[in-house]
């Protein structure tokens, strides 16, 4: 993709004189230099946020001591994955891991879609932006808050829900502490915080589709439904393939808050995820050799998982992320 | 087309990055602090201690009392409070990045258990041979000294606690009101629960009460204390000439049955393994809930907070429940409550440690000791007799003073001149009275100073197999085989290591 971008752009005359191509590239890097300035803030976030802290992950390989430091801490090879592997939670963080991403794609992925293909269909713009900013508004609640709600309305004790369970004569659930609860109470409090936000962007494409299409269809008599399903839905179709891999790439980001406040001795079997397991062997017992290796393959499950949905996206002929 | 679908796609992701960008990166540390040195020669000149302590309070705490400490010790401080709730995962992410300060307070036994390997491998000053330089340090304790060592050397200093201040707290008007005198074996208690929940104490006539309220902690809220009740040892027991730990003892066992007996009939609130410690005591104050089972002491501010929603309300203390066939027992901790430590990161050279080491002294003489327990006479306590009446001004006194109570070195025990209070509250000085009482009937953790190093690593993951199992035992998830199979699962995975480990350390130390 870039490099059609840059044979279709800016200076068609490198092409011509291949030789020189070094040269020429600087020249145009020169020339071109108030865009590149443009770039310098993105590129030093990463550099200094995201690629040099990525040095620290030999740690995974050594047993870290503070006072030693990395240069001096002993190395140890694969020592913290062989403890990893032969954990005996391993499958179930795992397994646990996979079973949340997997329902957070299978109920939480759509929700943003279908919800901006309703938003997209309000007629009247001022009832169109007071709904949009009203599903906006808990994504930028915390998760302590969330949470703290959540425990208040699902307690046992007087919690609202189960005394109306219990006044429609239905017996009291233990939402909070049951392990069949737990995973149901996760994705749905995802939807409600996540979902309104998640529309931004696949309104901002349909904002985007040429509004021709839309009266070239209605004028060969198209429902609303046929325009959704041939119009909108196809536009987005790329975006909504570009944020899929990269919530797959996702997959073993599920909000370490979010899980840490819901886990309780009750319900971790199903709720122990690597992230909390991070940061009980990590920062609780201070093992951050461990909970370095520990983190390294999570994001290694990542990688593959990305580099698998691009695949997948390529095949199916969409243009993927790279 | 094509192009076009390629730049919104550019588009999309380099939004998605921007806003990836402003969404990550929180948490880690926060900066790090300059530590003060470098100011040896000059005497007149304020000294530079840098301190992190955990803050018991929400609000951060105003620096009235810090002013008075500096002027007196001739030192500019720089303390960092950090919430008591994730104070150990700062002090491990400090330690890690090389920040700690100068003077590193610990919270408990547990988390100095967690620094021994860091302790074993140099990274804390050893201040044993330094103490008797000192005027007012030389008088801690050497068997709780001992306690805190590591391989035989001292390398903190301690802040006194009573042994054991385990007891319940209950509403002795709903007790009166149904004829029930304070509970003194663990029958008479259950009786109570039952009564509390059947017979309207609140007299609402609503069959409203929850008689018992607990929370998440099976340490410090009802578990452990209930569990000493019925005989069980703390932390480790001896049995057949061999430690084990608690869990392994039959008597851990019943204390679970009484608990899922508790909760099957409705006896105890029944999200106690979820609930905060401030929903379990709200429980109590707001008149849901008739009897609270941890610190006698929480009695100083449980009750002005009860009797400000019920001014006919009276609460109660007790300690003696009896129940295991030696009678009355109650939990320990090791003679100490939070220790200091002095990382060499933080104090390059013995003359500066020996300047924090002063400044610390200071801390124990019966001035400043007095100033940091009690705050300062006429703002927050009076003096009567010689003895202490605190402001009944609680917003004031958790300003105030309570934050600074952390910098307590020693205590009564060791700080000569250290004032007494006098309680206006009857059931205070009842529950201070009781505390002391306790001290005839403890329970001591046989392990407090042995070492196992496959319990440094991973003793505490370990233990969270054992927390879950007791709370779904208790909540009749699981039966008794569910709970020896979690014991087996924590021999398995390095528990037999553990126990091997404190014996030969036992065996090594007789």
């Amino acid at each position: 993709m870039s490099e059609t971008a840059v044979s279709t752009g800016m200076n068609p005359d490198v092409d011509v004189k291949p030789p020189k191509q070094d040269s020429g590239r600087m020249k145009r890097i020169i020339k071109n230099r108030a865009i590149y300035m443009m770039i310098l803030p993105g590129f030093l976030y990463f550099l200094i946020f995201k690629y040099i802290p990525m040095s620290g992950l030999v740690i995974a390989f050594q047993d870290y001591q503070a006072f030693l430091g990395v240069m001096n801490s002993p190395w140890v090879g694969f020592k913290h994955f062989e403890r990893l592997f032969t954990e005996p939670m391993f499958f179930t963080i795992l397994s646990n891991t996979l079973i949340l991403f997997m329902m957070n794609l299978l109920f939480y992925f759509p929700v943003p879609i279908i919800l901006a293909l309703m938003l997209n269909e309000v007629r009247r713009e001022v009832f169109k932006r007071f709904i949009q900013t009203m599903v906006y508004i808990p994504h930028f609640m915390s998760w302590v808050i969330i949470v703290s709600i959540s425990f208040v309305m699902l307690s046992m004790d007087r919690g609202i829900i189960n005394e109306l369970l219990a006044m429609m004569g239905f017996e009291k659930i233990n939402f909070l502490m049951s392990s069949d609860w737990f995973r149901p109470m996760y994705v749905l409090q995802v939807i409600w915080r996540e979902a309104g936000w998640g529309t931004i962007i696949y309104l901002a494409a349909m904002a985007a589709i040429d509004p021709g299409l839309y009266e070239a269809s209605r004028i060969d008599g198209a429902s609303r439904f046929r325009q959704i399903w041939h119009i909108t839905l196809p536009s987005i179709r790329s975006v909504i393939v570009v944020l899929l891999i990269l919530k797959i790439g996702d997959v073993l980001e599920l909000g370490f808050e979010h899980v840490y406040l819901l886990l309780n001795s009750m319900n971790r079997e199903v709720a122990e995820i690597f992230d909390t397991y991070v940061y009980t062997a990590g920062l609780r017992q201070g093992q951050f050799s461990f909970s370095t290796a520990v983190g390294f393959f999570k994001s290694i499950i990542g990688l593959i998982m990305v580099m698998l949905a691009n695949w997948l996206a390529k095949k199916a002929g969409e243009e993927g992320i790279y | 087309m094509k192009k076009t679908k390629a730049s919104t796609v550019l588009a999309i992701v380099t939004a998605l990055a921007v806003l990836a960008g402003c969404g990550g990166g929180g948490g880690s540390a926060s900066g790090t602090k300059q530590q003060g040195s470098g100011a040896q020669g000059e005497s007149d000149q304020p000294v530079a201690i840098t301190i992190m302590a955990n803050l018991h309070t929400p609000e951060v705490p105003s620096d009235k009392i810090e002013k008075l400490i500096e002027e007196k010790t001739n030192t500019k401080l720089e303390i960092q409070w950090v919430p008591d709730g994730t104070y150990d995962e700062k002090v491990n992410a400090s330690f890690a990045t090389g920040t700690l300060p100068q003077v590193t307070l610990l919270k408990n036994a547990a988390s100095l258990i967690n620094m021994r390997d860091a302790i074993r491998n140099g990274q804390f000053w050893e201040i044993g041979p330094y103490l008797q330089d000192y005027p007012n340090l030389s008088k801690l304790k050497p068997e709780v000294l001992k306690n805190t060592a590591v391989d035989g050397k001292i390398y903190a200093i301690y802040r006194e606690v009573p042994l054991s201040r385990q007891g319940i707290i209950y509403r002795k008007d709903w007790a009166d009101k149904l004829g029930l005198g304070a509970p003194t074996t663990i029958d008479e208690f259950y009786e109570m629960l039952k009564q509390f929940k059947e017979n309207d104490p609140d007299g609402n006539g609503q069959n409203d009460t929850i008689p018992l309220t607990d929370r998440n902690d099976l340490v410090y809220g009802a578990f452990k204390t209930v569990s000493s009740w019925f005989g069980t040892p703390n932390n480790w027991g001896e049995k057949d000439g061999q430690l084990l730990p608690e869990f392994m003892f039959p008597e851990y066992v019943e204390t679970m049955k009484f608990f899922k007996k508790l909760h099957q009939e409705g006896l105890i609130n029944q999200d106690f393994p979820v609930t905060s410690k401030t929903d379990q005591q709200n429980l109590l104050t707001t008149g849901k809930a008739g009897v609270y089972i941890g610190a006698m002491g929480d009695v100083s501010s449980l009750e002005p907070k009860v009797l400000e929603i019920n001014p006919d309300a009276e609460l109660d203390v007790q300690n003696k429940i009896d129940g295991g066939p030696n009678g009355f027992g109650v939990w320990s901790v090791p003679g100490y409550g939070s220790v200091t430590l002095f990382p060499k990161t933080a104090i390059k050279t013995e003359e500066e440690l020996k300047q924090v080491l002063s400044f610390v002294d200071q801390l124990m003489s019966p001035e400043l000791a007095n100033l940091i327990y009690w705050g300062i006479e006429g703002e927050h306590h009076t003096l009567e007799d010689g003895q202490v009446i605190t402001t009944e001004d609680t917003k004031l006194w958790d300003r105030e003073v309570k934050p600074y109570q952390v910098l307590q070195v020693g205590g009564p025990l060791t700080v000569e001149g250290f004032l007494e209070a006098k309680h206006t509250r009857p059931v205070k000085a009842k529950a201070e009275a009781l505390i002391v009482e306790n001290n005839d009937f403890l329970i001591e953790d046989p392990a407090a100073a042995l070492d196992s190093k496959t319990y440094n690593e991973k003793g505490v993951q370990l233990q969270e197999l054992i927390k879950d199992a007791t709370y779904r035992f208790m909540l009749g998830d699981i039966d008794e085989d569910g709970f020896q199979a979690a014991v087996d699962n924590w021999l398995n995975s390095g528990g037999q290591q553990i126990i091997d480990e404190f014996n030969a350390s036992n065996e090594a130390s007789k």
